[in-house]
Formats: C-alpha cells, structure tokens, sequence
C-alpha cells in the first residue's frame, strides 16, 4: 500500500486556488470527454494516406485492405461495424495495440507510415421512423 | 636550451559562482529525466508524465522564469540531439509544448502564493504543453479533424501527471527551507 | 495524493462509460418490423421488458390473425354459418365494440367486415400477387353490404345477422397492441420509451432531454420526408399505398379498400395521422388514417374533423400535399422539395 506512505503530512496540502485549478480542470476533462468522445455507432471507415483520404468503406462487411506507406504495407482489417489495424511495418505497434474501433469519431493512426484510419457515422435525424 | 614560449600565456577565466553550477547541474538532470522517460516505452502515444517538467518548475520558483526558461529550452535541445531525432517530428511536439508551456508558465508565475502551489502551476503549465502539441499534430502531422478524438486522453493525462509533478515539486521546494 | 488517484480513474471511468442508457430491439411480429426503444433502464431490466412486451404481441398477433386459425378465424367461421352463437372472449368483444364505433364514426369508410373483399385482392397474405380481378364477383360483395353493427355480442357469445361479415382487424390490431405496450412499460416504471409496430408509433417520456424525434416515410422514396417531435403519449401512424401494393398493367393497387367501391383507393400516397395523449391513443392512430385515405380529396378535412384529428398530412403526389394547419407547425420538412407544395387546410 505505497499510497499510504504519502499521506499528506509527507506531501504539502493542495492550497485553495490548487483545488480551484483541479476541480475547473476535472470539470473541463469531463465536458471533453462528453462532447467529442462519441456514443454513436458507426456505418463507415474512411483511410488517409497522409492527408489525402484514399477510401471510404462500408463497415458492414468482412474485408481485408492493403494500405503502402513509406515503411511499407498496413493491413486493415472491416468486421461488421469494427475496424482495425492488423499488421504495420511501423516499430513502436501503437496503431495495432489500439484495437478495435467501433464508434463514430473513432481515430487510428500509424503515424510512420502515414495510414490514418477514421469511422464516420451517419447522423439519424430521427429515433423512429414512420411509414 | 630553454624553449621559452613566445606566445603569452593567458588565460581566460569564467566566474562561476554556485548558483550557476547548481542550475548546470538541474540542467543535466532535466535532460537525464527526459531521456530516461524517453526509453520507457508508454502504452499512448505522446502520454507521458514529463517528470523533467519538476525540473523546470523548480527552477522557475527557486529562482526565475528566465532561468527555468533557459533550463527548459537546453533540455527540449539536447535530449533530442542525445536520441538522435534533433529536427524530427517528435522534437518539433516536444518544443512546440515546452514554448506553449513556458507561455503559461510566464503568466501563472504570477499567482498569488497564498493560495496557488506549485501543483496549480504545473497543471496549468501540463494543460499549456498538450494544447501546444495538440496544434502541431492538428496543422501539420495529422491534418484532419478527427484528431478532436485526442484531446480527451491528453487532457485527462495532462490533470493527472500536471498534480502529480506539481506536488513532487511543492515537497521539494519545502524540503529546501 | 490518494484523492487524485481515485478522481484520475474517476474521470477515465466516467469518460469510457459514457454509453448513452438505451436499449433497441427488433422483432418481427403481426407480419410487420417491431421496434421497441427504452431510455433510463439498466441493459437487463429493458431486455426483459421488451421481451414480455413481444411475447404479449406474439400473443395477440396469433388470437387475432385474418387468415391464420385464431379466434378471429372462428369468429368469421360462426359468422358465415348464420346466428349460430359462439364463444368470444372479453377483450375480442371491446375490440368489436371500439372497432363499430369508429366505423359509425367513420361513416362506414373503416369497416373491418370486409375481410372477403380484402381476401378477393389477395391482400389476406404474406405476400401479393396481382389478383385476378372479378368486377362481378366485387360488386356482389359490396352489395352485401357486411357491416360492423350486423355483429352481435351478448352473454359471452357472438353471432352475426350477416353471413357475409369476416372480420378482418389488420387496420386495428397494431394499433391496440401499441396501447398494451404502452400499458405494459408504464406498469413496469419505465419512464421513456418508443414502440414503433410497422410504422406505427407510440411514445413514453423522451429521449434523454429531448422529446423523441420521429421520421416519416416519403411516399415514394426511401427517406424520411419530414421529421416531427412525439412527445408523450402522442401516437403516429400512415395509411400508405406503398406499404402493400402490386401492379397491374401499370396500376397499382394498394391494400386498403374503399367499402363502398369494392376497389383500392387510387389517387392518394398516404395520409398520416397524430393522435394526443388518451387511453386508445394507439387505435386511433392505427384507424383514423383510414377514412381519410379513402376519402374524396375535397371531403378529407371534413372526414379528419369527423375522426377528430386535429394533426394530419395527406400526400396525394410529389407536387400535391396537405397538411391541417396544426400539423405545418410540427414538421420538420426534409424534402425540400416536397415543402414547396404544401398547402394548408383549415
């Protein structure tokens, strides 16, 4: 229990303005989450190659694509609404390690080998529809 | 045979006094934090806890911006040429951060101490680095505007390692007196 | 120290668990699409709801089936064979006791005894093909004239002073199971929710903070053409010539049936209907459409005056739509197009 050692008599209390500074901050933290961590599910996956976009797929499919860079080929992986990079020629593995993406917003990006991945979804503009 | 030299011996003496080999040698700790952070390999891109940070901090409040500033700077420079990606794309992050930082730095150096420690600093100081970063990436690497997807990760790290440094540095600093 | 760990993970939980709480299912019952939508309850508990309120459709959708053997199917076997009277069960009995007034109501343009005419255009099943037209045979059965009124229900029992009568309650059914649903959730203490059954739709609370948003089909394309806001209580529905329909020679003939004609109603796309908060809300919104569809274009508002709606929107073709001045305040066209052509009755 290594937190218990810093307790505060070891560590100088937060001031007041401190704790005005972390509450407007976890306030902050918890509008960004809200607005741009997106809860709605995802119909597309759009690849960049750099900046210039080179595809936009349907994700309710199962399919494999090939993307070259300048380290060499990214393998994408579509599986009915999930995306994901599956292999990249890049060191550090940060692109594969993030896994699935399922949401509308949802970022992926392998960096070195500039192959960008990015699920869009459609926007309902109704909950029901009548007919 | 004497071989009398015909050159005048000078010599050319810098006064250093100890204030001065007291900040080199925070210098050469920032910059061995940095590169001992840099090796550790973290599972987020660009997510660090930036613990040369405590560095500069202290610098700035035990003795001034300018300092702190310069201590910052030299090591954002030579950390990047000791990993070899002097001019690359991860020290171009690293000091557009550092100089958005030190921005606010400049200006939160200002508050009151009664009631504002070293941690509202530093988390200011963590929130000014990733807004800095986050532009980088936002108008040059990753010029789409999906990187909004970013932010949130950034900011939470940015809260929670900005406290954490910012009490490192508040319980040095009252270890000093 | 320990206070910022716990708020760090706080927050990361926060962040990531930040699914919206609600619950879709669909199914497929009364030959149609079910779409229930809960807001507010946990995953299991809205599960379970949906379930029990699908069971209870799947119930209904097999006592009341027009052609499959059910209670209707019995009912219609009694009534051919003349006053011999047969067992009707206590809600099958207010069904018909609703269904004859509103077709009172309607001045006979909703009349759900002619199920042999619906039956004749081949609309009595899953899937149609073009009927073999008998004007003959269509006219006699218009001539025999089955009515609502010719039903008797007494001690439990029913008959028919008709032979002629089968009931076929397609254009109710929906709409009744749509008031057990809503029923059903408001029981179970669920505050918001959305029933839609084929397109017929109910609605609880709202979506979160805002009302729930409903889309009305296009006639003719597949979007919606204009969205509208249902609050609580409220019921839509459509009588629509696109819904069931096949063509012939060019024609197309729909699946609702004017009474008095014995043929499809030609000349209209759909016309739908907004009913407020009451107990048969769902009913309403099922029937009401009905004899305004069947309508002449010049006697409609009359009839949805008639029917008391207030709320309606009537699409006779891409250039030709009208829609109750009440109505033009809630919707929110999509087709801009379309919106050009509205004109608004009083």
């Amino acid at each position: 229990m290594w937190w218990k050692r810093t307790s505060d008599s070891r560590y100088p209390k937060p001031l007041a303005g401190d704790w005005f500074v972390i509450v407007t901050s976890c306030l902050m933290v918890l509008m960004l989450l809200n607005s741009l961590w997106s809860h709605q599910p995802a119909n597309r996956l759009e690849v960049r190659q750099g900046d210039q976009i080179v595809g936009v797929y349907d994700l309710n499919q199962v399919r494999s694509l090939s993307f070259r860079g300048p380290l060499g080929i990214s393998e994408v992986v579509i599986q009915q609404g999930k995306a994901r990079f599956k292999h990249s020629p890049c060191s550090n593995q940060y692109c594969v390690h993030q896994g699935w993406l399922s949401k509308a917003g949802q970022l992926s990006i392998c960096l070195p080998n500039h192959i960008s991945l990015e699920l869009l979804g459609a926007q309902k503009p109704y909950d029901s529809l009548n007919y | 045979m004497g071989h009398k030299s015909r050159m005048t011996r000078s010599t050319i003496s810098i006064k250093t006094t100890q204030e001065d080999h007291r900040i080199a040698k925070l210098t050469a700790l920032a910059i061995g934090l940095h590169v001992l952070e840099a090796i550790f390999p973290s599972p987020l891109p660009g997510v660090k806890p930036g613990i040369a940070n405590i560095v500069t901090l202290f610098v700035l409040l035990e003795f001034d911006f300018a300092t702190a500033a310069w201590v910052s700077l030299l090591r954002v420079f030579a950390s990047s040429l000791l990993l070899g990606h002097f001019l690359s794309p991860t020290f171009v992050l690293s000091l557009s951060g550092t100089i958005a930082s030190l921005m606010v730095l400049w200006l939160a150096q200002y508050l009151p101490k009664k009631h504002f420690s070293a941690i509202s600093i530093s988390v200011l100081a963590a929130f000014g680095h990733i807004a800095g970063q986050l532009s980088v990436v936002r108008l040059w690497l990753i010029p789409q505007a999906g990187v909004a997807y970013l932010i949130p990760i950034f900011a939470l790290a940015a809260l929670f390692f900005g406290c954490m440094n910012g009490l490192i540095v508040a319980r040095l600093l009252r270890d000093q007196q | 120290m320990r206070a910022l760990i716990i708020i760090f993970f706080g927050l990361l939980l926060a962040g990531c668990s930040r699914e919206e709480p609600i619950y879709h299912m669909q199914s497929f019952v009364f030959g149609t699409m079910v779409d229930i939508t809960i807001y507010g309850e946990s995953e299991e508990d809205a599960q379970a709801i949906s379930n029990d309120i699908i069971r209870q459709f799947q119930d209904l959708h097999n006592r009341l089936h027009s052609w499959r053997p059910s209670e209707v199917t019995a009912l219609n076997h009694a009534y051919k064979r003349g006053k011999v009277p047969t067992r009707i069960s206590a809600d099958v009995a207010d069904m018909i006791a609703e269904a004859t007034d509103l077709s009172i109501k309607s001045k006979g343009l909703f009349n759900p005894a002619i199920g042999e005419l619906i039956h004749h255009w081949g609309f009595q099943k899953d899937e149609f093909k073009p009927a073999k037209i008998d004007p003959k045979r269509i006219a006699d059965l218009v001539k025999a004239d089955p009515q609502m009124v010719d039903i008797v229900v007494e001690n439990g029992k029913s008959y028919s002073t008709n032979p002629t009568v089968q009931l076929d309650l397609g254009g109710y059914a929906k709409g009744y199971a749509l008031d057990q649903a809503l029923l059903i959730l408001r029981r179970q203490g669920v505050r918001n929710a959305l029933v839609n059954i084929g397109g017929n739709i109910i609605a609880l609370g709202q979506h979160g903070t805002q009302p729930w948003r409903v889309g009305i089909q296009h006639p003719r394309k597949p979007d919606a053409i204009a969205t509208l806001d249902l609050p609580s209580g409220w019921a839509i529905g459509t009588s629509g010539d696109y819904q069931r329909y096949f063509e012939l020679k060019g024609t197309r003939y729909c699946h609702i049936i004017n009474p008095a004609t014995g043929y499809p109603v030609q000349g209209v796309q759909s016309v739908t209907v907004l009913i407020s908060p009451q107990p048969n809300a769902g009913v309403l919104s099922d029937v009401t459409s009905k004899p305004i569809f069947i309508s002449q274009p010049d006697a409609r508002a009359a009839m949805a005056k008639q029917m008391e709606v207030k709320d309606y929107l009537v699409i006779e073709s891409d250039t030709k739509i009208l829609a109750s001045a009440s109505m033009t305040k809630r919707l929110n066209w999509l087709d801009k197009q379309a919106e050009k052509h509205v004109v608004e009755t009083h």
